[in-house]
């Protein structure tokens, strides 16, 4: 019992504290973070860029609900937005009250998620839960929206 | 509207729910309603801390569609809600974690705040309750494992919407090894709402006949201090300003009768 008081009271007296700060790690901690800013630009093409790294996707696509383009992250992509929309029609049809569908193929994963009358095909290495999918489809769906305001506000001040 | 917050940390172990208890009492003593949901759907435990253990109807019903969400909702310490997780494996296995968002809808006209209790790690049932939030709060512990799975919760937050909007820092103890509250702010870019001292106050209320969270049992202890601190910070009240505040003591009764005359 005299031990232990002693001991307390030298620890506290002399400052007994072994501990040190990990520098080294929180500096690799820093840089950790570093890597994972994800900053929107006034330009859509790099705001795509940025949207593929969050949220870790290869790609993605957007279709009106025939099958058309609306956006596309590679630039093309005509086949899969016409397979990937006629097969969301037709599991829909089967089974309405579904919310996304994927499909594995080869590699890769391909989710399909329908949101205001368009479809959002995504490829990634992994699945994404329903949750993420719908997280992505939303906030691409925002900056479809930012965009097609920012381009319609030019037509106005170029026509005026 | 309510304001919904996930307390998370990624981390096990770091006391997000004994914060999210103690914090949710905090709110309420400053005159806030405010409800608490166990989203830990595998590991629920906010039923225990608030000493709360007998629910018939809990979480896990709900999110079966076996019961209403307002028959799942029970009256806590000192004004506050809750809504308990079940403690059976078999319905964790068949609940769906990502009703949590409808539920939490459901509610929000009736509250200030939701406070909701996260699991640990990145799985299925965190990201429903990271998605169901608006706002995030992280509780991590003053070492880098902990701050760096708080790292990765904030980068899965931010993805799934939920503004990560600060931090808490639990278990305090001022040791030379320990990263520092300003270190701890700028790695993970957010403000602290509170660095919570170590104090075996918090664990000693678990250890009673009758379980209550340490802000109750003990609310002048340097922890309850600090939470109360906490709750001020969030809500933009300062201690001095809540309703709770304004009951005055025997002592400055007596002096204010003085004052009068």
């Amino acid at each position: 019992m005299v031990i232990k008081i002693l001991r307390s009271f030298a620890a506290r007296v002399l400052d007994d504290d072994s501990t040190k700060k990990p520098h080294s790690q929180i500096e690799f901690l820093r840089d950790f973070l570093s890597k994972h800013k994800y900053i929107y630009t006034q330009d859509f093409e790099e705001n795509l860029v940025v949207l593929k790294r969050k949220h870790l996707v290869d790609s993605f696509l957007v279709t009106n609900l025939d099958g058309s383009i609306v956006v596309s992250s590679e630039g093309n992509g005509h086949t899969e937005g016409i397979m990937g929309t006629a097969m969301l029609s037709y599991i829909k049809s089967e089974l309405p009250d579904s919310e996304s569908v994927l499909i594995k193929r080869n590699d890769s994963w391909f989710m399909l998620f329908p949101l205001e009358k368009k479809v959002f095909i995504v490829k990634a290495g992994s699945e994404l839960s329903n949750i993420e999918l719908r997280a992505l489809s939303f906030e691409l769906n925002s900056l479809l929206q930012t965009n097609k305001q920012t381009l319609e506000k030019k037509r106005v001040s170029q026509t005026a | 509207m309510a304001r919904v917050i996930a307390i998370a940390s990624g981390k096990g172990g770091t006391g997000k729910t004994t914060v999210t208890a103690n914090l949710g009492i905090a709110l309420a003593r400053l005159g806030k309603k405010v409800l608490l949901i166990d989203a830990d759907v595998a590991m629920a435990n906010l039923s225990l801390i608030l000493g709360m253990q007998s629910s018939p109807i809990t979480l896990h019903d709900v999110l079966l569609g076996e019961a209403q969400v307002h028959d799942a909702v029970y009256d806590g310490p000192e004004g506050v809600k809750f809504i308990p997780s079940g403690l059976s494996l078999d319905n964790y296995k068949r609940v769906d974690s990502e009703r949590l968002l409808g539920i939490v809808s459901q509610l929000n006209e009736q509250y200030d705040y939701i406070l909701l209790d996260v699991a640990a790690g990145i799985e299925k049932n965190v990201l429903s309750a990271l998605s169901a939030s608006q706002e995030t709060v992280l509780v991590t512990m003053p070492t880098s494992p902990a701050i760096a799975d708080a790292l990765k919760t904030k980068i899965v937050a931010q993805r799934l919407g939920s503004k990560v909007i600060g931090v808490v820092i639990n278990f305090v103890m001022n040791e030379n090894g320990e990263i520092t509250k300003n270190d701890i702010s700028s790695m993970l870019e957010l403000p602290v709402y509170g660095s919570v001292p170590y104090d075996p106050e918090v664990r000693k209320s678990f250890m009673q006949e009758k379980v209550s969270p340490v802000i109750v049992r003990k609310p002048d202890c340097p922890a309850s201090v600090e939470l109360t601190k906490v709750a001020s910070r969030l809500s933009g009240i300062k201690v001095g300003d809540s309703p709770s505040s304004s009951k005055k003591g025997f002592l400055a009764k007596l002096f204010s009768i003085f004052r009068k005359k």
